[in-house]
């Protein structure tokens, strides 16, 4: 399947896409927020006052890309957590007032699937809807779940996406869970902090994918995850997925690691590189945009520019400077769920 | 509180409960729809927002979606409620 | 390629385990009352589908007890999965294979555990054994990890047709050839922050529920978990199967965040496309297991649907009477008791009816009816947000 299409809302300024142009933020502290654009023209104030932040911006990254389109066959989201703001509003609410009378519009847009309702709603689409909450492989299950549209026959154009806020209420008790770093660090240095945890980010990237395509951005190759793995059982799905694709891995022009900083581990991505990809450059996304779960969408979203050639100024990002025919992406979240996706021209 | 400054009160509640973004609250005449496209355009989702309003800010309750539906036509028609309810007297 | 039903398991507010909920179904026995283990203003005062046993009780009879983290989710997921691969007679190496995938759904999560998210959200805490467990997938991967699952593995959550879509999703991996077999389902447990949700849309119903009934006056919340094996035809053959899964359909209403259209649009074009899915007419559908949840908008709008598909209505009965809505278990539920209807041939009713719904006819199932032919069964599941789906189970 072909990406034709994408438009995202990140840490980074990738909405007006002068990312590309060599524009970027340095971040520091353990949030890496999102700029929201200006909503006018895509949201109408009526809709906008019941989003929370991660409606918001997936909306604002999704609408203008279906919109003026009436061949989306499918809408399909990965969200690990959904509105987490509005879930920590609901449930400040029931605790405050001791279970009485409660508004019950927080409730509604807590759960992770309002999202891709409410683009359904915004673009009158009675096609395919679901919300994949697969924590971090959320968005791997969600480009399954299009290829599989595609081979039945039952899709040929799809808006496949991601979306992850950062609340109080997920930052909290991951600060409990020992996720985050004790120390400061800034975007600049934190792959290199050597400490444990990392730093919390947020977006919503959206794409158009389609059956066949003349003009595209990319194409998605392959699509593999595996949960609690041996690092050998890790190594053997890599080589058996550019096996399947009829490739070794002196084929792959670039890798994008997801590195986070963690020296807890980071070790899978070192481990992994230096067997199977010795001396090929390696590139992070996560040292841009933070760590979360379905994270690996701005990935894809990195590689689909860089293929395509638009995407030369990327900052972090290290060319073998040649075209990139095939591109790998190699991701994991805390060590348990481990996903993979080839890109390619 | 004279009705003026509980119609000046309920507009400012009900712009914060659903989040009206378009109106601040001294733009909102006292008969402007609050439901549909020609006035706020609430919905039935704002309608439980509101009669939460009611109870938490007024100590009114309006749980019949009947009566809910014949209240909730402006902010007149809640004002007129609130006082009503509140002082049976002025009935 | 044909994807069997080979085994399942199924904890619900009428039994712990399948047997009981078939002994239950046959009896007209309804699991709703008052709550007995919530934490909740309205434990005693609202009715609910609850499962009979209290959490540290699960815990100890899956030999837990050490376990730290676990909440009722996780249990009750444990509880049915553990059922399921029994009754399917899968082996460690057929559980742990890479071809064999698992796919769970919640709506609820570990959220269940109300008050300690509440603490630990707003640092009125210093961690504690559950700050790992909340997430909706936390129950998926802990089955992941407890028996070694190296395949495909999904949480879905699409509110309350979430394990409906677990089941679509199996079915269609295993119709691609990704896989040979799939564990589905999903589990929800009552919880203070849902009950005070449907609270505040003001449909939660003061008694017990009354699916298709005129005087309906809201849903009854349950809890549970049913997981259903699936296995493809080439990895199956000659081994006891309940039936097949052969389509699906889901689809979005696009009308409301919280309420289905009056013209039923999602509704009807989901059933369209899982009639077609299948290759069956509607004609060919001899009992629909309907949403049914109680609410006076949804049964209004499933009713509408069912007169614009089908000539004549086939017998429909919504179960939810007996388990209450178990909302992202209840497609996986459902769908174990459509398997037990077809395996012996008979129908288990909407309780409480009095007064049926204008329009049901004779067609809305009022009475435990045995001796009657099902060889396809229509299971329908719809969410806030929209979301639709439809299933469709054969008996060959």
């Amino acid at each position: 399947m072909y990406i034709t299409a994408l438009k995202t809302i990140s840490p980074q300024p990738t909405y007006d896409e002068s990312f590309f142009e060599g524009n970027h933020i340095v971040h520091s502290g353990n949030k890496y927020r999102v700029t929201e654009p200006d909503y006018t023209g895509i949201i109408n104030p009526g809709l906008l006052r019941r989003m929370g932040k991660s409606i918001r911006i997936g909306i604002g990254a999704g609408i203008p890309l279906i919109r003026n389109r009436k061949d989306i066959d499918a809408i399909i989201i990965a969200s690990s957590e959904g509105g987490q703001e509005e879930s920590i509003k609901f449930l400040n609410q029931i605790l405050d007032y001791n279970e009485g009378p409660l508004t019950p519009t927080n409730f509604i847009q807590s759960n992770p699937n309002a999202l891709a309702g409410t683009l359904a709603l915004m673009s009158q689409n009675n096609c395919y809807n679901i919300t994949h909450v697969h924590k971090g492989n959320a968005f791997e299950c969600s480009l399954t779940d299009a290829s599989l549209l595609i081979e039945e026959g039952k899709a040929k154009t799809i808006l496949v996406g991601n979306v992850e806020e950062i609340s109080d209420y997920n930052f909290n008790i991951e600060v409990l869970a020992g996720k985050y770093k004790e120390k400061e660090t800034s975007s600049e240095n934190l792959l290199l902090s050597g400490t444990p945890g990392t730093v919390c980010g947020e977006g919503s990237c959206m794409f158009i994918l389609e059956a066949s395509s003349k003009d595209y951005f990319a194409r998605i190759g392959g699509i593999e995850q595996i949960t609690f793995p041996t690092e050998e059982e890790l190594h053997d799905l890599v080589r058996n997925m550019l096996a399947k694709n009829n490739l070794n891995p002196t084929d792959i022009d670039a890798i994008i690691l997801g590195y986070n900083g963690d020296s807890r581990t980071d070790f899978w991505y070192n481990n992994l590189s230096r067997r199977i990809f010795p001396g090929q450059p390696v590139n992070t996304y996560k040292n841009l945009v933070g760590e979360f779960p379905s994270s690996i969408a701005f990935a894809v979203y990195l590689g689909a520019w860089v293929i395509s050639g638009k995407g030369s100024r990327v900052t972090g990002i290290t060319l073998p400077g040649k075209p990139i025919r095939n591109l790998l992406i190699y991701n994991h979240y805390y060590g348990e769920q481990h996903g993979l996706i080839l890109m390619s021209t | 509180m004279d009705k003026k400054e509980l119609k000046e009160n309920l507009k400012k509640h009900i712009v914060k409960y659903v989040n009206i973004l378009d109106y601040k609250p001294e733009q909102i005449p006292d008969t402007m729809p609050l439901f549909g496209p020609q006035g706020l355009g609430l919905d039935s989702i704002d309608t439980l927002e509101i009669s939460v309003m009611l109870q938490r800010e007024y100590g009114v309750k309006l749980t019949d979606p009947a009566e809910a539906r014949r209240v909730l036509v402006n902010i007149e028609t809640v004002a007129y409620y609130i006082i009503s309810t509140k002082s049976p007297v002025e009935k | 390629m044909k994807v069997f039903i080979t085994g399942f398991g199924c904890i619900s507010p009428i039994g712990i385990n399948f047997p009981e909920n078939l002994k239950s179904l046959q009896s007209e026995k309804d699991g709703l009352g008052k709550s007995h283990f919530l934490n909740s203003l309205y434990a005693s005062k609202k009715y609910f589908g609850e499962v009979k046993v209290d959490t540290p009780q699960l815990q100890k009879e899956l030999l837990f007890e050490n376990v730290e983290g676990l909440t009722r989710t996780d249990l009750l997921a444990f509880t049915a999965f553990r059922e399921a691969v029994k009754n399917a007679g899968l082996t460690h190496d057929e559980i742990s294979s890479a071809d064999t995938a698992f796919i769970s759904a919640s709506t609820v999560g570990g959220m269940c555990n109300t008050d300690d998210i509440y603490k630990d959200a707003n640092f009125k805490s210093t961690s504690n054994e559950f700050v790992n467990s909340y997430p909706y997938s936390r129950h998926t991967l802990r089955i992941v990890s407890l028996y070694g699952l190296k395949g495909f593995t999904d949480t879905i959550n699409t509110a309350c047709s979430s394990s409906s879509n677990a089941l679509m999703m199996g079915m269609r991996l295993i119709q691609s050839g990704r896989i040979k077999r799939a564990i589905v389902g999903g589990a929800e447990s009552l919880a203070k922050f849902t009950v005070n949700g449907f609270n505040s849309l003001q449909i939660l119903a003061e008694d017990k529920c009354k699916p298709f009934d005129c005087s309906r006056d809201g849903l009854n919340l349950g809890e549970g978990a049913a997981y259903l094996v699936m296995e493809a035809e080439d990895v199956c053959s000659g081994k006891e199967h309940w039936g097949r899964i052969t389509g699906s359909g889901n689809s979005n209403d696009a009308f409301h965040t919280s309420t289905l259209s009056d013209n039923a649009t999602g509704v009807i074009k989901c059933m369209q496309l899982a009639l077609s899915d299948a290759h069956i007419s509607a004609g060919q559908v001899n009992y629909i297991n309907a949403h049914g949840t109680g609410t006076q908008n949804n049964d209004q709008v499933e009713l509408t649907g069912f007169s614009s598909i089908f000539p004549v209505i086939p017998p429909f009965s919504s179960t939810k009477s007996y388990t209450g809505h178990t909302l992202a278990a209840s497609g996986a539920i459902e769908a174990v008791f459509c398997l037990l209807s077809m395996k012996y041939n008979e129908l288990y009713p909407s309780l409480n009816v009095a007064n049926p719904l204008e329009g049901c006819g004779s067609s809305l199932v009022r009475k435990y009816t045995t001796g009657i032919e099902v060889n396809y069964i229509m299971s329908n599941a719809y969410g806030f947000g929209g979301n639709c789906t439809s299933l469709i189970f054969s008996k060959y």
